[in-house]
């Protein structure tokens, strides 16, 4: 019973570097992605144009390839990043494209009349898109948005590549050294868990946010 | 020109209005002119260009050439070359805020309370306080008859419901010149009626509108001025008692036999 203890302590210490990736990440990469999608949808070619292609490497290859040219390929031109800020780099910059791209969607799915309605009242276009367009996309989202989150959650075990010791790093060594299968079992139920927290949280969001349309 | 002092003030005036979409030519040298206090109804089949026409009032849609003065300032003049040169933004915001629109589609914002609908521009494009600017709101609520509805969202509201608040809306920025497209077209038909009452009633209060409308009923009790238009020219215009009773063109005369 002791071992097992033990095994649940080691695990929920590997949940740290799994929840560190995954809060930064979403903190970083939804607003990152916010960003990307009015500049994608900006009349600015260039910058349109730019994004387009920054979303389509990040959309376009494995995050685990990406992973492995931040932590391997970067330092050879001479970035050396320590290791956590190497996996949450490649996480934020693949995550922000997903977003960007829901975003997107979202802000296109307005209608055109809700522009129109704003502009005849007088209000500009960060009023317009901060007080009219943007609550209404945030409604509309939450649900693309939960699952990429659901998804983060379990892209965070990619980092076990880099050698961080991570909820799956661990359960993987235990099980090496004991030859005992529960620390899977133990971190699926982790990452149960936290998945059963962001839907909860996200349903209630979704609630919240769609008490206007009855 | 010299002759229009007397009377009352040019509230908007548009000369030699040209609009195409690519090679669709649908606005093809448009004049009109609107007094403070009159109702001008503008009729005609669908594509004639008359709801473009009234978008071109508040640069929803631009205009290629031609000029459009409101309250006698210039917002938009044709240059030396031909083409359409509208003021500065600065200016041209202060043109524009003299004038309110209502859209076919009612365009509410849906996250937001009726109450929060008519707030939203008055605070925050001319920074009034809440407490500035909501007793007017309630006012503007009570005259469109629904007081009681402050606190619903537009989705809880029926159509007709909804496009009185959007009128409401628009009038809570105190505008000088109220633009209707097609304000009935989108509502079922038992719905259409509360909607022109409020329009009614706001034209017996002298405030100034432009209408796009399908409904001949109004345009002949309410306006003061009607005009037909088709495919982007105005065929004939006139006050509604002559207009509907003895109209001179053989395409208005077809118009109007098919609408009745």
């Amino acid at each position: 019973m002791d071992k097992l203890f033990d095994t649940f302590l080691l695990m929920l210490e590997g949940s740290e570097i799994t929840l560190e990736i995954f809060f930064i990440t979403l903190l970083i990469a939804l607003p990152l992605g916010m960003l990307a999608a009015l500049g994608r949808l900006s009349s600015l070619r260039l910058l349109s144009r730019f994004i387009e292609f920054y979303i389509w490497i990040m959309r376009g290859t494995p995050l685990m390839l990406q992973l492995l040219f931040v932590y391997f390929a970067l330092p050879m031109v001479g970035v050396r990043l320590p290791d956590i800020a190497a996996a949450l780099l490649a996480f934020t910059l693949n995550y922000a494209a997903y977003f960007a791209e829901i975003f997107r969607a979202g802000i296109q799915s307005v209608s055109k009349g809700q522009y129109e309605a704003a502009r005849t009242l007088g209000m500009s276009y960060p009023q317009t898109m901060r007080r009219i367009i943007l609550p209404q996309v945030f409604r509309m989202v939450l649900p693309p948005v939960s699952n990429e989150t659901i998804n983060l959650v379990k892209d965070t075990s990619l980092v076990y590549i880099l050698a961080m010791n991570d909820l799956l790093r661990v359960a993987r060594t235990i099980v090496q050294r004991e030859f005992d299968m529960t620390p899977f079992l133990i971190a699926a139920v982790f990452y149960l868990a936290m998945t059963f927290v962001l839907t909860w949280g996200f349903k209630r969001l979704e609630a919240y946010y769609g008490k206007y349309d009855r | 020109m010299a002759n229009t002092t007397d009377k009352q003030e040019v509230m908007l005036r548009m000369h030699d209005i040209h609009k195409a979409f690519g090679d669709n030519e649908v606005l093809k040298g448009i004049d009109i002119e609107v007094r403070r206090g009159e109702v001008l109804a503008i009729i005609g089949p669908s594509g004639s260009g008359k709801s473009t026409l009234l978008r071109c009032i508040n640069k929803l849609e631009t205009i290629d050439s031609g000029s459009i003065e409101i309250k006698g300032e210039f917002l938009v003049v044709t240059n030396g070359e031909g083409r359409a040169e509208y003021v500065e933004t600065k200016k041209e915001r202060q043109l524009l805020a003299s004038t309110g629109m209502v859209f076919q589609q009612f365009n509410l914002f849906p996250h937001m309370t009726v109450m929060e609908n008519l707030l939203e521009a008055p605070m925050q494009v001319k920074g009034l306080g809440r407490e500035e600017i909501e007793p007017y709101a309630r006012q503007l609520l009570a005259k469109v008859g629904l007081s009681d509805r402050a606190d619903y969202y537009p989705s809880q509201l029926s159509g007709g419901q909804q496009q009185r608040v959007a009128i409401a809306r628009a009038l809570c920025m105190k505008p000088d010149i109220m633009l209707f497209d097609e304000p009935t077209s989108a509502l079922d038909p038992e719905l259409t009626g509360e909607v022109l009452r409020t329009m009614r009633e706001l034209a017996e209060e002298h405030m100034t509108m432009v209408v796009v409308t399908h409904e001949m009923a109004f345009a002949r009790e309410a306006a003061s001025q009607v005009i037909f238009m088709a495919d982007g020219n105005i065929v004939e215009q006139g006050e509604p008692e002559t207009f509907f009773s003895q109209p001179r063109e053989e395409r208005t005369q077809a118009f109007l036999q098919n609408m009745l």
